[in-house]
């Protein structure tokens, strides 16, 4: 593992086992950054803020959820999903999630099953990091020059959901989340010349 | 919740070893309006003779240390006034010290590294400026002063004359969240601005960088967990004044 800390959200409503879960990962050697939140729907905005390595997601919550889950899910391609089970749930429920824990596992097999999904996650990252696909610099350039993502969605005929995943990989890709720090990413880069950012 | 190797604070520990431990208290009492020379007072005398509450100070204390505030803690009303003159301390502190300092080392790193991308840096972060003090202003000017008066309404007992529709609610939106350009502008540094013989001054900038995201962290999260839900409660208080 990297020595970066991972950050691990987890939206479960039962105290007693958030605290469980809290205390296993504190216990362990990982460095593990650990954020409880209550529902689902304040992820969005909380992914705003701060990058997720995982998610740890209690069933119970996306029973009735399912829909909302999957939009969410889908907008976060960088995230992990496990689900905590702790009593008999659907098969098609659980295969929402990347991987599920139960909590009967030993705390040693919750942490490496963590791990593998952090490790997993980072080969992912690993292979593209830093190398914006040629979608992106499109979607870079479109953005630079003062389109909206709807702009951007008509131009290159794609959805906006699309362009807003593309956003999301560029900023991951390079750190940099703001319009204006992007343009200059794209300068440093030689993506777009000084010339076609004074209008 | 942030894991930390920091010590968590409690009120009989000596303020001087704490900021042994962490250098960036000193930062925190510089907000209380609390000299540095702290002798060898522990946190409890520190409170005592400076009569900011204990649980106050040990949450912002902790803060500092990465530990997140307890949700146990029961603020009061008096606790709104140091709260208020720490943000309000840590706003000079941002627009007279941190941004001007910043600004200077861009300046000089753009002396050095006359590459034309750091001309966009400098703007950047002019824009960045511009938004961060109106921001800030705003705060001054209209929410603590919002704060100050609810405050005179508890304390006299008689709901006197707020603003109609103005409620920390409407603060909430404004809130923007103004950590994000630092983060850019570091990441900018650090992964892809090439170096022309900047290194001293660079790391100079990123430092700055790192000590002021450090202290709007934490700033931040005493205005959401701490101030937000604390003048919703005196709201709550004045709003059945009325109903008598």
């Amino acid at each position: 593992m990297t020595n970066r800390n991972h950050h691990i959200v987890i939206i479960e409503p039962s105290s007693v086992i958030y605290e469980g879960m809290f205390a296993i990962m504190e216990n362990s050697d990982e460095r593990f950054n650990v954020v409880r939140l209550e529902k689902l729907d304040e992820i969005p905005a909380y992914t705003l803020r701060k990058a997720v390595d995982i998610f740890i997601v209690s069933p119970v919550l996306i029973q009735n959820n399912l829909k909302t889950f999957n939009t969410i899910r889908d907008s976060l391609p960088q995230s992990k999903w496990i689900g905590i089970v702790y009593s008999y749930f659907d098969q098609q429920q659980l295969s929402v999630f990347d991987e599920t824990i139960s909590i009967y596992d030993t705390p040693d097999a919750i942490i490496s099953l963590i791990c593998r999904v952090v490790e997993h996650h980072e080969d992912d990252e690993q292979g593209n990091k830093e190398r914006l696909t040629e979608r992106e610099i499109e979607v870079l350039k479109l953005l630079t020059a003062g389109n909206s993502n709807k702009e951007i969605a008509d131009q290159l005929n794609i959805s906006i959901h699309t362009v807003i995943s593309h956003r999301k990989n560029l900023s991951q890709k390079t750190g940099i989340k703001s319009v204006s720090g992007l343009t200059i990413y794209a300068v440093v880069k030689n993506i777009i010349t000084l010339d076609n950012f004074r209008e | 919740m942030v894991q930390t190797k920091k010590m968590y604070v409690l009120p009989a520990v000596k303020m001087s070893e704490l900021i042994s431990e962490n250098p960036y208290l000193m930062l925190m009492l510089e907000h209380f309006g609390i000299d540095l020379v702290v002798g060898d007072k522990t946190v409890r005398e520190l409170c005592t003779e400076t009569g900011i509450s204990e649980g106050l100070f040990l949450s912002f204390a902790n803060l500092f240390n990465g530990f997140q505030p307890s949700t146990t803690v029961q603020y009061s009303f008096a606790d709104l006034k140091p709260i208020i003159l720490f943000l309000k301390n840590s706003h000079l502190y941002y627009l007279e010290e941190k941004y001007p300092q910043i600004r200077k080392y861009i300046a000089q790193m753009f002396e050095i590294n006359e590459q034309s991308a750091m001309v966009m840096v400098e703007k950047f972060f002019d824009q960045y400026f511009a938004e961060v003090t109106e921001h800030l202003h705003y705060e001054d000017q209209v929410v603590f002063n919002y704060v100050n008066k609810l405050l005179e309404c508890a304390e006299t007992k008689q709901a006197g004359n707020l603003p109609d529709n103005y409620s920390v609610r409407v603060y909430q939106e404004h809130h923007d969240d103004i950590e994000e350009k630092i983060e850019d502008l570091k990441n900018l540094l650090l992964k892809h601005l090439p170096s022309h013989n900047d290194q001293q001054i660079r790391r100079k900038l990123l430092f700055s960088l790192f000590e002021l995201e450090y202290d709007l962290n934490i700033h931040t999260q005493i205005e959401d967990t701490i101030l937000i839900p604390l003048v919703e409660k005196i709201e709550q208080f004045i709003s059945t004044l009325h109903d008598k």
